[in-house]
């Protein structure tokens, strides 16, 4: 065998892996911190991540873009009648109560850019952003 | 256009034909849709071979595996799936398929489809499995001396054109049933066959029609029993049965049995299946040994992987895997294999998230051959890296 040839192939694979190694120093999980959330969320939290991280990663759900309830009913109505899903009708209340907090926590973050640049200039407003999310307050509680 | 150029684009453009049937009525009707996908590309390194070249005995270097998925809710009783794939063999119709609801435990899927077969098979996209490399028994073209072994035993996803009647129901908040009875065109291959010719299966330019006008059948069950709240076990067992040839004289049996276990996030599986292939026998030349008086027209080739995921943390998962393939019967002269022939695959491997939906996945896999190669060796080993990537 070459020992040339294989070498060229190490480095390659060595290219790659630095890359990698670099990339997992961002510590970023696929999952959320639940630390950060109020803690009334968090059992709810922990239902959805071991529920729907069966077949595939937490990045699907949490990446679609879904904010509806609607959309997340049917969404999750057609998890759980995946076969062996394991989600009962008891989850599907839990993870669409944790869904419904996780939507309103990605409006505000979305709405705030846009409210602050709306903002009066000289006087401070009065909590605009408050205002804008009575919904997640409510859930968070 | 040339033929094979044809071949090639015609998938691809019944594909976006497809996707833009379902996306443009929703767009008029407002209706709920999903898109997700997923990208891998790996790298695949086997130093033990002359030269570190493995091309001969399998795909070594980079290949790249895409997919992409919409999902349409069309009402509480229909939804519509297509999803296109990219990797090897070109662009390949992997879903195309409507579910018809009427109830929980009735459900009729019709169209394109990966009928319902053992555990893998919902985890069968490169985003949702841990490794590069699927277990040996359902692998696709990854494998080494994969023209020699002709893959494993049940090629994954297996997307095929037919019917499927599925349901589940929960017993109670602990005990989920599920159930699946399907009618597809099946595996094909030639009259004059010794094995499934998976490339006349799968290919697009065949025009996903039948060769034989007469169905493959088979069904699924399994049990969930949930063990804490945060623990389930899952036990399955699959079947199929029907002809591939165009004379319907050659037939294949695969049976399945599956075991999962998950606690917390650590999931434990295990998997058996076993394909009993019947061949021509017409030209007993063709074949390495005499062949019986009775009984000689088949092999059975058996398949089986053990496999734990362990997450270490939050972002770094670990995964060990033991896989099997073993076959019996007849084989084709100079093939390389054996009356009895085997493979034990060892692999380590991990996973580390980059960002929510980026994974970089490691592994490395000890080949142990029955048989040894041209050279007298018997062992190999591979090393995968890949980026992988899901929306």
């Amino acid at each position: 065998m070459s020992s040339s040839a294989v070498w060229k192939r190490a480095r390659a694979l060595g290219v790659i892996a630095v890359v990698a190694f670099v990339g997992c120093v961002t510590n970023r999980s696929e999952g959320l911190d639940a630390s950060k959330m109020p803690e009334s969320v968090r059992p709810d939290y922990e239902v959805f991540a071991q529920r729907c991280s069966k077949c595939h990663s937490l990045a699907r759900p949490l990446q679609s873009g879904i904010e509806d309830d609607a959309f997340w009913a049917l969404y999750v109505a057609r998890m759980r009648r995946q076969p062996s899903s394991g989600i009962s009708m008891e989850d599907t209340t839990v993870i669409l109560r944790f869904l419904h907090y996780f939507s309103e926590e990605q409006k505000r973050a979305k709405a705030k850019p846009s409210e602050l640049l709306v903002a009066p200039a000289p006087a401070p407003a009065p909590a605009p952003l408050d205002a804008s999310a009575p919904d997640a307050a409510e859930v968070a509680q | 256009m040339t033929p094979s150029r044809r071949s090639t684009f015609l998938p691809f453009a019944l594909a976006v034909a497809l996707l833009a049937a379902v996306l443009v009525p929703l767009r008029a009707g407002a209706m709920e849709r999903n898109f997700a996908g997923s990208v891998q590309l790996d790298y695949h390194f086997v130093p033990t071979q002359p030269q570190a070249n493995a091309r001969g005995i399998g795909f070594d270097g980079f290949t790249t595996e895409a997919a992409l998925k919409v999902t349409a809710d069309i009402s509480d009783h229909i939804s519509a799936n297509v999803k296109v794939c990219y990797g090897c063999h070109g662009f390949e119709m992997n879903m195309a398929y409507l579910d018809l609801r009427a109830a929980d435990e009735l459900n009729v899927r019709v169209g394109r489809f990966s009928p319902s077969f053992g555990s893998f098979n919902l985890r069968s996209d490169t985003a949702n499995h841990r490794l590069s490399d699927k277990p040996l028994a359902y692998d696709m073209g990854r494998m080494l001396r994969l023209r020699t072994w002709n893959m494993g035993v049940l090629p994954s996803p297996f997307p095929d054109n037919g019917v499927e009647v599925n349901g589940t129901h929960w017993f109670g908040e602990n005990v989920q049933g599920d159930y699946a009875v399907y009618a597809v065109s099946g595996f094909k291959g030639d009259s004059n066959g010794f094995d499934l010719d998976f490339e006349q299966s799968r290919s697009g330019s065949l025009y996903y029609v039948d060769n034989n006008a007469r169905p493959t059948v088979g069904g699924r069950a399994a049990l969930t029993l949930k063990l804490s709240p945060t623990s389930d076990m899952t036990v399955g067992a699959s079947g199929m049965y029907g002809t591939f040839d165009p004379k319907n004289s050659l037939s294949y049996a695969i049976v399945g049995a599956d075991l999962v276990f998950r606690f917390n996030r650590t999931n434990l599986r295990f998997e058996y299946l076993a394909r009993r292939q019947e061949f021509d026998t017409s030209d007993a030349s063709k074949l390495a040994y005499a062949l019986a008086p009775t009984g000689g027209n088949f092999f059975v080739k058996h398949g089986a992987y053990g496999e734990i995921e362990h997450p270490v943390s939050k972002v770094v998962d670990v995964i060990g895997r033991v896989d099997l393939l073993h076959r019996e019967g007849n084989v084709l002269r100079d093939l390389g294999l054996t009356r009895t022939s085997s493979v034990l695959r060892y692999t380590v491997g991990s996973t580390f998230a980059i960002e929510r939906g980026f994974r970089v996945k490691a592994s490395t896999e000890l080949w142990q051959w029955s048989d040894r190669d041209g050279s007298g060796k018997n062992l190999d080993v591979g090393f995968h890296l890949a980026a992988v990537g899901s929306f």
